[in-house]
């Protein structure tokens, strides 16, 4: 943990406090700029990388002070690395890690509150120095009667704080994205229900114990073991995970072999919990898992849970069965379920988003067809994300389409996409497999 | 026999019954099967009730926060927002006795009769605490200003006792919120910042002046 990050003393809450860190950034952006052109005069190479850093470093440090939801979109943004420049994406994914902390008579406080004592007098041991940040909470060492311990401990006022701050978000968000704000609107609702669920550590407490205990035959992944009585609404205690993040562990050199284990048991995670759950774990971010020292895979945090309707997920995900999709009769009538095509759609209309639709999921789909998928080659993230630049660019995708749903799902698979990716990993994908209905 | 304890306690419930203080000391005195001498043996005036149970909670609170094993390593700024809290949820359990007293208390500037003794407490508190971050350079020591620190705070104190006597959130996070600002607007406002700096750069200026029509600008 580097030292020289900011204590924190206080999250900006109010509205005008918080538009004013935005006001703020945008100064020193516009700053970056004219230092970055003074700059360019006289050393015309130079390239922008400089200023993106610059810029990344200004937007995302207010946004860490503003920690809660806006922490939350960044760490959003920064799972779609074809969306933004590199140097945001890697300031971004510090997010996901390192915030800085909350101050320390305040943890003491919330404890007495829910549970009438200091920390020092329920665990033998506490660090008031947290370890991590959480995005809505940070993580305490402790310790009781010999066992390692991981206390999260949310911030006060986060619950009142994720409207009015996604409303804030909202312009600084599809400036960064490109899309248009009606668009927005329809994610922004779903963001923020999955955001409000996010605050409550008793519902949290309660789906960490069922999701856990529902995975636990799965090969190779690990949780925690989780605490209720020394739970509260705003703490959650589980016990320590000893292990490494994925940047440290991809650092360490590990065998392909390897690899293609903790890749295996992502992809069963993942994909137990959308075919057999039918809800899924939506926060597929590297810092939500550890690599233990036996070489497992170790989930944590199940703030954020998506559960899939059935009239979302038998269309969504029967498309990625090629007998269907190669019924275009069908293939339509599914499009039209999941709101992809519009009923007031002309035939030109169905014909043009048929065929970009089709051609999008069947990219996404690719890793269903064969009974294994090689996530370290680069020509499929190359088209993927080379796609996803045309359609950004394209108008007729500037308009709002697709249930909410698909915001979720998609950045859970993407997600998972991306961690494969960034593994190298060789994966079985037919241990889970999608349940599919040929007809609509 | 009767104890500080047994009559502030005494006190304290027919207040809170009745909505206000006993007719006279006699009457308190003869419910509470007491001479009203032994009454003033303890304390001259209802008031001086009231007031020792206010600076009782004060001591209190200081004493406990010391006794807190991280209490040695925390800053000044830690140590003020630690005082706050830990004061807060004490008084938590006298809220009752706190919004009947402070209700009753006329509107002005100055500071109540009951306040007397817990504020010479508090300052005495804030200036050791401002002293120690002072010294350690945590605080900017500023000419004049400095010595007015410790009134800062006691307003920070008299706005937050206010906040709480109307905040009605569930388990009084609100003012665990205003707290958390409150104190360290105020102690970034004691630290060094940019305003030292202009100022700094200001007397630099004044100084060595001059310099613009030695360049030849």
């Amino acid at each position: 943990m580097s030292d020289n990050r900011k204590e924190q003393n206080s999250i900006p809450t109010t509205k005008v406090q918080r538009s004013a860190r935005f006001v703020k950034t945008g100064f020193k952006v516009g700053g970056n700029y004219i230092k970055h052109y003074s700059k360019k005069l006289f050393n015309p190479d130079m390239d922008k990388s400089e200023l993106n850093e610059d810029n990344a470093a200004d937007i995302y440090e207010s946004l860490s002070k503003l920690k809660g939801s806006a922490l939350k979109v960044a760490q959003m943004l920064s799972m779609d690395k074809n969306l933004l420049p590199q140097a945001y994406v890697n300031k971004f994914s510090q997010s996901q890690y390192n915030a800085p902390p909350l101050s320390g008579p305040l943890i003491v406080q919330t404890f007495k509150k829910y549970f009438g004592k200091a920390p020092g007098q329920i665990f033998d041991k506490f660090n008031l120095k947290s370890t991590n940040a959480a995005s809505i909470g940070q993580v305490h060492e402790a310790e009781l009667k010999g066992k390692k311990l991981a206390v999260k401990i949310q911030y006060p006022g986060v619950g009142d704080s994720i409207s009015s701050d996604l409303k804030l978000v909202k312009p600084f968000a599809f400036r960064l994205l490109g899309m248009s704000e009606k668009e927005l609107d329809i994610y922004m609702r779903e963001v923020e229900e999955r955001l409000l669920e996010e605050t409550d550590y008793e519902l949290e407490i309660r789906r960490s114990i069922e999701f856990s205990n529902a995975c636990a035959d799965l090969n190779n992944v690990v949780f925690p073991t989780y605490y209720p009585e020394l739970s509260s609404k705003r703490i959650i205690t589980m016990s320590w995970m000893e292990g490494q993040h994925l940047k440290e562990f991809l650092n360490t050199n590990p065998s392909q072999e390897l690899r293609n284990r903790i890749g295996q048991a992502l992809w069963d995670f993942y994909n137990f919990q959308q075919h057999e759950l039918r809800a899924v774990h939506a926060d597929p971010h590297p810092g939500n898992f550890m690599i233990t020292p036996e070489g497992k895979l170790g989930a944590i945090d199940f703030g954020c849970i998506k559960e899939m309707p059935e009239d979302f997920y038998y269309p969504f995900f029967s498309l990625t069965s090629t007998n269907l999709f190669d019924n275009k009769e069908e293939t339509i009538k599914a499009f039209r379920q999941l709101h992809m095509i519009h009923t007031n759609d002309t035939p030109a209309q169905i014909e043009f988003y048929y065929k970009m639709y089709k051609q999008m999921i069947g990219l996404f789909a690719k890793p269903y067809v064969s009974d294994h998928f090689d996530f370290g080659q680069t020509e499929f993230f190359d088209e993927l994300f080379g796609f996803g630049e045309k359609v950004a660019k394209m108008p007729e995708f500037k308009q709002a389409r697709g249930v909410k749903h698909f915001i979720y799902v998609n950045r859970t698979n993407f997600g998972l996409y991306n961690i494969l990716h960034e593994l190298k990993a060789e994966v079985k994908t037919d241990t889970f497999k999608p349940h599919v209905l040929l007809e609509y | 026999m009767a104890t500080i304890e047994g009559i502030q306690k005494a006190y304290i419930d027919y207040v809170l019954t009745e909505g206000e203080q006993p007719k006279s000391v006699y009457l308190f005195a003869k419910k509470n099967k007491m001479a009203e001498e032994e009454f003033y043996r303890f304390f001259g005036s209802f008031d001086a009730i009231e007031q020792y149970t206010w600076t009782n909670i004060m001591q209190r609170t200081i004493a406990e926060i010391k006794t807190q094993e991280v209490w040695s390593q925390y800053t000044s700024r830690e140590k003020a927002l630690s005082f706050f809290y830990s004061f807060f949820e004490l008084l938590k359990s006298s809220r009752s006795f706190a919004v009947y007293s402070i209700k009753k208390q006329p509107k002005g500037f100055s500071t109540p009769l009951i306040f007397t003794d817990l504020k010479e407490i508090f300052e005495n508190f804030a200036d050791d605490i401002l002293k120690e971050g002072l010294e350690s350079g945590e605080l900017s020591d500023r000419k004049f200003f400095s010595k007015r620190y410790k009134d800062a705070l006691w307003i920070q104190f008299v706005f937050v006792l206010t906040f709480w006597i109307n905040d009605n959130s569930t388990g009084f996070e609100k003012t665990d919120e205003a707290i958390e600002k409150g104190v360290n607007v105020t102690f970034d406002l004691f630290e060094r910042s940019p305003i030292d700096n202009l100022f700094e750069y200001g007397k630099f200026l004044a100084k060595n002046g001059g310099v613009k029509e030695k360049m030849g600008f």
